[in-house]
């Protein structure tokens, strides 16, 4: 059974959940919205911090090797002197890799994002499932209906 | 009132703006539009007939279209600093105006984009400027400047996109709850499902932080790389190391002025005067003057640094661009960007909208002007005298940039009905 509380008010709502912690109810039984992001939730439900970090780290560290790899592997593919400069002028690369950094860095965030919150939630858009502008807790009992 | 009576209120009241437009906004579409289609008609002239119907020419190669570009770019900067900058300095008042910022720097760069490929004439050859693997392995020149700048741009524009999609998701379930009909479903696809559970908060509020993170230096880093496109040569004027900071604070100052322009009457039209308030217009006109203070600085310093390089051709270049043939203009910039910003000292001035929009369009004028200044005085008079030669935009330059402010005010005009102008989540945080 699920026992659905709803509030206008985010003290009330922080302080019900609260309480609903601290009687025992397991974080993993209970189901929060929100209209916006509340910070205390996830210390009071003891979320574990988001996983994305690691989307990042990986998507700028792809980035910039890219960025590097790319601009000197070209370089030697087709040596050509212009300038007077040299061939592999790493100076001038730090740009093109710095550049790919932040867009790989980006857009793989983005995708971690997605996967990470299972977006597109297809059978929510189909169902057309809505969200309020209550702070709601729905705490799933585990008795049979 | 209650916090659930006023985030109805709130959701009510802005997505209110969302719904049947008015005259005035029919009229303000129709006018963009013709100005975006003499444009169009403009640059499809140019293409017919080739690049001579232009005025640029030996020795000014770069003219009126090079100049819209970095305008257009410079715009752009506004919306990220206000969004991301603020974001991470936790400026309250960003609230007011993130959303629109946001939007005024996907379509900046958009119109920006189109620049380049204009100005080459042959725009069907824009994707030499690729690096791709073609039948000789002949890569493009990785230490141009003009390639770094192919790099800078699509990565803002991707980066703002995507940052600008990720703050709406909130706010489109908000629509997809409120509206019915093609629009419901719309924004029922375009909200992905969500539906503001703790893990989907969680994971949005990092990748916010993530990108607003990546989005700060990026906007420092794409300015500074137009910038060397000019910096990078050794023509008198351009070749200077304030180059990067100087094009950085001018684009912040332009693209504040620019949110000004569009906000004032947006909020008039839009009804949206309990939400953006005079408080937050005073907040960014600060920012206005700020950066003005910065690029009046670097006036100066450009020419205190002619003056002791002790070199004759940047005394004489820098001569020119005060009491030479663009001296009109020259003047007109510093007034525009320099004395006149001077009055938001006056806090009474500072907190009056009439006079904000007012300063903002002489700011938008100044503004261009000075990308005009630079680029053409100084390929106007270079090194040697037999090369020199003046430029002055001809109709179809003239109509093409018409075209660029027409397509920027139609595609804003079209986002204030499609989609969320402010960031009603974000509104509802700082309420409570």
């Amino acid at each position: 059974m699920i026992r659905e509380y709803k509030f206008d008010d985010k003290a009330a709502f922080l302080h019900q959940l609260e309480e609903l912690v601290r009687s025992g109810v397991h974080p993993r039984r209970l189901t929060v919205t929100t209209p916006f992001h509340v910070h205390e939730v996830e210390h009071i439900l003891h979320l574990r911090p988001s996983w994305l970090k690691l989307f990042t780290l990986f998507g700028a560290a792809a980035g910039l090797t890219a960025g590097f790899a790319f601009t000197i592997g070209t370089a030697l593919d087709w040596p050509l002197r212009t300038g007077g400069k040299p061939i592999v002028a790493l100076p001038t690369y730090i740009i093109v890799a710095f550049e790919l950094t932040i867009l790989f860095g980006g857009v793989i965030s983005f995708l971690g994002f997605l996967f990470l919150s299972r977006f597109p939630d297809i059978p929510a858009i189909v169902a057309g499932t809505e969200c309020g502008p209550e702070f709601i807790i729905r705490e799933d009992t585990g008795e049979a209906v | 009132m209650s916090l659930g009576t006023y985030f109805d209120q709130l959701e009510h009241d802005v997505l209110a703006a969302m719904r049947k437009p008015s005259k005035l906004y029919w009229i303000a579409l129709v006018v963009s539009a013709a100005a975006f289609a003499l444009g169009l008609g403009c640059w499809g002239w140019q293409i017919y007939e080739g690049l001579g119907v232009a005025g640029i020419r030996s020795p000014v190669g770069w003219g009126v279209y090079i100049t819209d570009f970095v305008f257009w770019v410079g715009i752009a900067h506004s919306g990220t600093l206000i969004s991301a900058v603020l974001f991470l300095f936790r400026a309250k008042f960003r609230c007011s105006f993130n959303r629109s910022a946001e939007a005024m720097t996907v379509i900046a760069v958009m119109t920006a984009g189109l620049f380049p490929l204009i100005h080459l004439g042959r725009c069907w050859f824009f994707y030499w400027l690729m690096p791709y693997p073609n039948q000789r392995h002949l890569w493009v020149n990785f230490r141009s400047p003009l390639i770094w700048d192919v790099f800078a741009v699509s990565t803002y524009f991707t980066i703002s996109a995507v940052f600008f999609f990720v703050g709406l998701i909130p706010d489109l379930a908000i629509a997809r709850r409120r509206f019915t009909g093609w629009r419901h479903w719309v924004f029922r696809i375009l909200s992905l499902g969500w539906q503001g559970t703790a893990e989907q908060w969680k994971h949005y509020a990092w990748l916010y932080m993530f990108l607003a993170a990546f989005a700060t230096p990026l906007v420092i880093s794409v300015h500074s790389v137009v910038s060397w496109d000019f910096a990078m040569s050794v023509i008198p004027g351009w070749h200077t190391t304030i180059f990067a900071p100087y094009f950085v604070a001018g684009a912040i100052f332009s693209g504040t002025a620019m949110v000004i322009t569009l906000v004032v009457p947006m909020r008039r039209i839009l009804g949206l005067d309990n939400y953006i308030t005079v408080d937050h217009f005073e907040a960014i006109a600060k920012i206005l003057l700020f950066t003005s203070l910065i690029v009046s600085y670097s006036y100066i310093v450009e020419f205190v640094l002619a003056w002791y390089s002790g070199n004759p051709f940047e005394i004489a270049h820098f001569s020119f661009r005060a009491v030479g043939d663009y001296r009109y203009l020259y003047w007109l910039m510093l007034f525009c960007n320099g004395l006149l910003p001077l009055t938001l000292f006056v806090k009474r001035l500072r907190r009056n909208l009439k006079y904000l929009f007012v300063l903002s369009l002489f700011v938008n004028v100044g503004m261009w002007l000075e990308r005009f200044v630079i680029i053409v005085s100084s390929l106007a008079r270079d090194f040697d005298p037999y090369n020199w030669g003046n430029y002055a935009p001809r109709f179809v330059e003239i109509g093409v940039t018409i075209g660029s402010f027409g397509m920027f005010f139609m595609l804003f005009l079209i986002f204030t009905k499609m989609l969320p102008v402010l960031a009603i989540a974000e509104v509802k945080e700082h309420a409570s």
